[in-house]
């Protein structure tokens, strides 16, 4: 009975996920007629379906222009032919390489600092130090804050060929245009900035000007709402115009990832 | 690129020419599946911009693995297991970075996609509700969470789901039926009925 009862109730769930047919879903609904605990779970399903019918995740369009997205694939394919099979990029060594040595330059004082001392004498000859040369950590960290930087530019660069590029009509009307989700990742984005440049310090200092610019127009994005007037959107093209920020962006990019 | 012939080639050959190395297949193969891949994305992972690498990914992954494809094989679900596999790589690394720094919070990404679509009337409520939904979306195990974005985002039937996850279709059944109450719990008093 009470193994009858978890079958239907198996079914209940199915039937409101909109998946029953035939024999199945009139098994069901007549278990709904008899289990009024079904019928109360079968009513709240549905209700739950409802609302995930409506999500906007469901009709989303993606914040970047599809060109740009193959662009940005076929940069990854390319570099990954040049990459050889099986052969990390190169954070992915810098970064445990760092942690590596981090750990091999610390332990050996840790290790020092517990064992016995031996007595001093005239003789005794000093030990080495940790053979971990700080112009390697220094190359590792400066690599990895550049390849930060490069990152962050390329994502502002997406952003704002997305606001640029945008034409789309929003419901409010004509004159108005939808950037989506821009907005919203320009604020991403700046809450980061601090992080790449504040960090990167002189690794990335060959980039500050491009890095200030970017803010500027990032800026200029956050502030915008997601339904914005046609004018608005001229205005930051002209500005990432003006400036050839594009351009300037994808060159940065470049040089910092070497 | 000759759109004429772009528009006529089929997945089938889109796939055979990207496992010969022909790069042109890539940008029509995108362009007929981008859209899907991010909403699947999307609706797992709930951030705009994770969905958007997601399908970068994804696509990378599908060019590199395009000579391993099985020709009788439907792309289209080929393509959706990928992005499914690569949001749940990137919703475990995201969960292990949240675990060494201090995450964007989670509830910008439910804000950012809970603002869209509501009558102002309708809006607090449905947005609220929609926070709370993605909530109870994250609270549900991996391969739980993939059967009800392909089920419910997708509109995928059971056959197909179980065909684009690898599963038995029994196991996408008593996934999606023990979902949908882990959610209906999570959500309780907040889905008007």
């Amino acid at each position: 009975m009470i193994l009858a009862h978890l079958r239907l109730r198996r079914r209940v769930s199915l039937l409101a996920a909109g998946v029953l047919e035939g024999r199945e879903r009139a098994q069901a609904l007549a278990h709904l007629e008899a289990c009024g605990r079904c019928g109360e779970e079968y009513r709240e399903l549905v209700a739950l379906v409802r609302v995930m019918e409506a999500d906007p995740a469901r009709s989303a369009e993606p914040g970047v222009p599809l060109a740009l997205l193959v662009e940005r694939v076929e940069r990854e394919v390319d570099r990954a032919l040049l990459t050889p099979r099986g052969r990390p990029r190169l954070w992915l060594v810098a970064v445990p390489a760092a942690a590596v040595l981090a750990v091999a330059a610390i332990v050996p004082s840790v290790v020092a600092r517990f064992r016995p001392r031996p007595i001093a004498s005239s003789a005794s000859i000093p030990a080495a130090a940790p053979a971990v040369p700080d112009a390697v950590l220094d190359r590792l960290e400066r690599n990895v804050a550049r390849a930060q930087a490069a990152r962050y530019l390329s994502q502002a660069g997406d952003v704002l060929v997305a606001v640029a590029a945008t034409s789309d009509d929003c419901d409010r009307g004509a004159g108005t245009v939808d950037v989506g989700e821009a907005p919203h990742r320009s604020r991403q984005l700046l809450a980061r900035r601090a992080l790449v440049v504040d960090a990167g310090g002189e690794a990335v200092a060959s980039a500050r000007g491009v890095l200030d610019d970017v803010e500027h127009a990032l800026r200029e994005v956050a502030e915008l709402p997601s339904c914005v007037r046609r004018h608005d959107v001229a205005r930051v093209r002209q500005q990432v115009e003006r400036e050839r920020l594009l351009m300037r962006i994808r060159l940065m990019t470049r040089e910092l990832e070497g | 690129m000759e759109p004429s012939r772009e528009g006529a080639a089929s997945d089938r050959d889109l796939m055979a020419r990207m496992a010969r190395g022909d790069r042109e297949a890539l940008a029509p193969l995108m362009e007929r599946h981008y859209r899907r891949l991010y909403r699947i994305a999307l609706a797992y992972l709930r951030s705009p911009d994770d969905a958007l690498d997601v399908v970068q990914e994804a696509f990378v992954k599908a060019w590199e693995s395009a000579s391993r494809w099985d020709g009788s094989a439907e792309a289209g679900p080929w393509l959706s297991r990928i992005a499914v596999n690569q949001s749940i790589d990137r919703w475990r690394r995201n969960r292990r970075r949240s675990a060494t720094f201090t995450p964007l919070a989670e509830d910008d990404h439910d804000r950012a996609l809970a603002d869209g679509g509501d009558s102002p009337d309708r809006g607090v409520a449905g947005r609220e509700t929609r926070e709370r939904l993605a909530r109870a979306l994250r609270t549900l195990p991996e391969r739980q969470r993939a059967v009800v974005v392909l089920r419910h985002y997708q509109d995928l039937s059971l056959e197909e789901i179980a065909q684009t996850l690898g599963m038995s279709l029994g196991t996408v059944k008593s996934s999606l039926h023990r979902a949908l109450h882990r959610m209906r719990e999570g959500l309780q008093g907040a889905v008007p009925r």
